[in-house]
């Protein structure tokens, strides 16, 4: 073997075993698979809608491998828990970027965990497509090329003002919101809005999430003599007002939280007391885009198969933000046969997807461009979609909380 | 004659009280079992707020399951309460000294334990207990006392009542109140330290029984939500001094006070910054908390 090495062929044998190494190399690569970092509030406050945006990742995931995978190549989510605390997002991201070593990073769920996470990414080069972020200035106000999102603010509070100003059109409104960046950004977007149309917004007030009381805002409320209150609170903000305002028995034409009421849980939990409640969703089981009718029930159907519970909208965000990264991947792949981070960013850029909620292409800085919630009410127990008029299943019921 | 405007001030100004006054008394009844466990047993239970998130699932399970209305549920979860500070005395008592710092630490193992076993039982959703729509009506027009109020402002000032008279007029109280004030004393004087603690923690339990279900209805249920309920009554037996039953529902009306006065004039982004500032004036004023004068008295 040695003398092999030391006779006139050597630099034959030689290539000849690197060019053989180097064929091992690549064909072991070629099905490798391709690993996806999720970041998620797995527990902690916020685990419920972490877990949700998980489980639609992994659906998303799931739907790709039992088509063979990408290229051939089997797709890994690798989950990482932030446990709702931003700094323990950072740490998983890093781990994820550094040990992991993740082709893209997908999910995360309110500003304060995406936040960091975004600003990881971009140090790495790394895509990241995040299922719940709607903050500004983290795609304005700093160009971030390898931050993409699934949602935005103006899809929330457009269809949310005009609903107002053209359908309740009230005297007096009261704003409420917590205290969490994307919250806080509604709360003066809303503000403007109302004041441009017109409506007078008479409290504007600020709290933290998970407070156990309101009664004294109520009071406020009542002394003010609002007729409508538009609260950016969470699931279980929602779930304490509505509570109180039921048991006082205070009449409000018009009661709309943007998120964590437009959910069949919710409706469940807070059962007759939840009547009449208006809430936005950019998608939910029986509402989803024209013209994806068939997909979304075909999600609906192998979700319940596969979780055995009904999807929601939160679990709607994990699975277009995962579809958006594979798509990419998957056209990187096919385009340039890598999956490396400035390539698959210039996939996400260029790409045009129909989903069930929104038909997802990003603008220059990563937001959706199309992204649009509808107005629904809770009606017989029901989500019933009130605006816009050309997505209404039924008519508003003023009065019925 | 007292004209409209004066009229529907002074009927807001009732109100206010009302809404502060038992949100206040849902502070005090989170917070007595937590200080009588620390007081007499010297145990920090940092798993306090997950023992009455425990009782108020258990009080949430049996009203949607077998519709049980709040008021049946509560004596089962106090029963309930009962058994589980029993065994978590059992569990603290083999531990070693330094007492104060290793309850702090096991309790604290309890807490991830709990949070989990929760999760498990309860997954990660919110969870409330539906509001009864009847009320009660007081005879000036449009002034409301819903029935969580009612029976929260009954329930803590009954059990702050019962626990006080018990500490105040009761040979058992006198031991309980001597082992709190000095452990080697009372034991010299006869008192066995270790029963008394087997009571606090019977007693903490079963006050932690009460205050579960009336959690599940004023606030919500989440695995991860123990940690409010625990710094709730972390600050209130700050504020009223350890053992201070009365202090205590004193400490939770002035809370509550300073919390809604504080979101009714200023917003109620600004309510937790009041306290922080309640509190720190107060341990710079009255170290000992609300009641030291009283307190000494009666040593």
């Amino acid at each position: 073997m040695v003398q092999l090495f030391h006779s006139k062929r050597s630099p034959v044998v030689f290539a000849s075993l690197v060019l053989c190494l180097l064929t091992v190399a690549s064909l072991a690569h070629c099905g490798d698979p391709l690993r996806i970092g999720e970041i998620n509030p797995l527990t902690g406050k916020l685990a419920k809608h972490g877990q949700e945006i998980h489980e639609g990742i992994l659906y998303a995931i799931e739907e790709v491998n039992r088509r063979g995978g990408i290229k051939g190549r089997e797709v890994r989510l690798v989950s990482r828990d932030d446990q709702s605390q931003p700094e323990v997002a950072i740490n998983q991201a890093e781990d994820l970027l550094y040990r992991a070593r993740v082709t893209g990073l997908v999910g995360g769920y309110v500003d304060s965990l995406v936040g960091p996470i975004s600003e990881v990414a971009a140090k790495h080069r790394t895509p990241y497509v995040a299922s719940a972020s709607l903050q500004r200035n983290l795609t304005q106000g700093r160009r971030n090329p390898f931050f993409f999102r699934v949602a935005r603010l103006d899809g929330i509070v457009e269809p949310l003002c005009e609903f107002l100003s053209v359908l309740v059109r009230p005297a007096n409104a009261a704003v409420l919101f917590s205290a969490t960046p994307g919250s806080t950004e509604f709360g003066d977007e809303i503000r403007t809005c109302l004041e441009k149309s017109g409506i007078r917004v008479s409290i504007f007030d600020k709290f933290r999430p998970g407070t156990p009381d309101f009664s004294s805002f109520l009071l406020k409320l009542r002394m003010e003599r609002a007729d409508v209150l538009i609260s950016g609170g969470f699931f279980p903000d929602h779930l304490v007002l509505a509570r109180q305002l039921r048991e006082q028995r205070l009449s409000l034409r018009v009661y709309l939280g943007p998120w964590g009421i437009a959910y069949p849980s919710f409706i469940q939990e807070l059962g007759a007391a939840g009547e009449g409640l208006f809430g936005m969703c950019a998608w939910n089981p029986g509402i989803t885009l024209p013209g994806t009718e068939k997909e979304s029930e075909s999600f609906v159907k192998g979700f319940q198969k596969r979780f055995s519970k009904v999807p929601n909208t939160t679990t709607m965000h994990g699975y277009s933000s995962g579809k958006a990264l594979l798509t990419a991947m998957e056209r990187s792949l096919d385009k340039t046969g890598n999956v490396d981070g400035e390539t698959v960013c210039k996939e996400l850029r260029s790409l045009d997807l129909l989903l069930p909620m929104e038909r997802l292409v990003f603008d220059e800085n990563g937001d959706p461009k199309y992204y649009r919630q509808v107005v629904v009410q809770i009606q017989d127990g029901r989500m019933v979609t009130v605006y816009p008029p050309f997505r209404a299943t039924g008519s508003i019921r003023i009065n019925a909380h | 004659m007292v004209s409209f405007p004066s009229r529907c001030l002074i009927r807001m100004i009732i109100q206010f009280l009302v809404d502060a006054i038992s949100l206040g008394s849902f502070y005090a009844l989170i917070a007595i079992g937590f200080s009588l466990i620390l007081g007499v047993a010297h145990a920090f239970n940092l798993a306090h707020g997950e023992m009455i998130l425990l009782s108020g699932y258990l009080a949430y399970f049996l009203n949607r399951q077998f519709s049980l209305p709040l008021i049946v549920s509560i004596p089962i979860s106090m029963f309930s309460m009962l058994f589980v500070a029993l065994c978590l005395e059992r569990l603290l008592r083999r531990i070693p000294d330094p007492h104060e710092l290793n309850t702090l630490v096991i309790t604290f193992g309890l807490v991830l334990l709990l949070q989990n076993l929760m999760l498990m039982a309860f997954s990660a959703d919110y969870r409330i207990i539906r509001p009864e729509t009847r009320l009660l009506d007081i005879p000036v027009h449009g002034l409301f006392l819903t029935e969580t109020q009612i029976v929260i402002l009954t329930l803590s000032l009954a059990t702050t009542g019962i626990v006080y008279l018990l500490l105040k007029k009761t040979f058992l109280g006198k031991a309980l109140r001597a082992t709190m004030q000095d452990k080697e004393t009372a034991r010299l004087a006869g008192v066995n330290v270790r029963n008394m603690h087997l009571i606090a923690f019977g007693l903490g339990g079963i006050l932690i029984g009460v205050a579960g279900p009336l959690y599940a209805r004023m606030a919500y249920l989440h695995p991860y939500g123990g940690m409010e309920a625990t710094l709730v009554a972390v600050i209130l037996t700050i504020f009223a001094g350890v053992g201070r039953i009365r202090g205590l529902l004193l400490g939770g009306w002035i809370l509550g006070l300073v919390e809604s006065a504080t979101t009714l004039l200023v917003g109620s982004g600004w309510r937790e910054l009041a306290s922080a500032v309640i509190l720190i004036l107060l341990l710079l004023l009255r170290p000992d908390g609300l009641m030291p004068k009283w307190a000494k008295s009666t040593q």
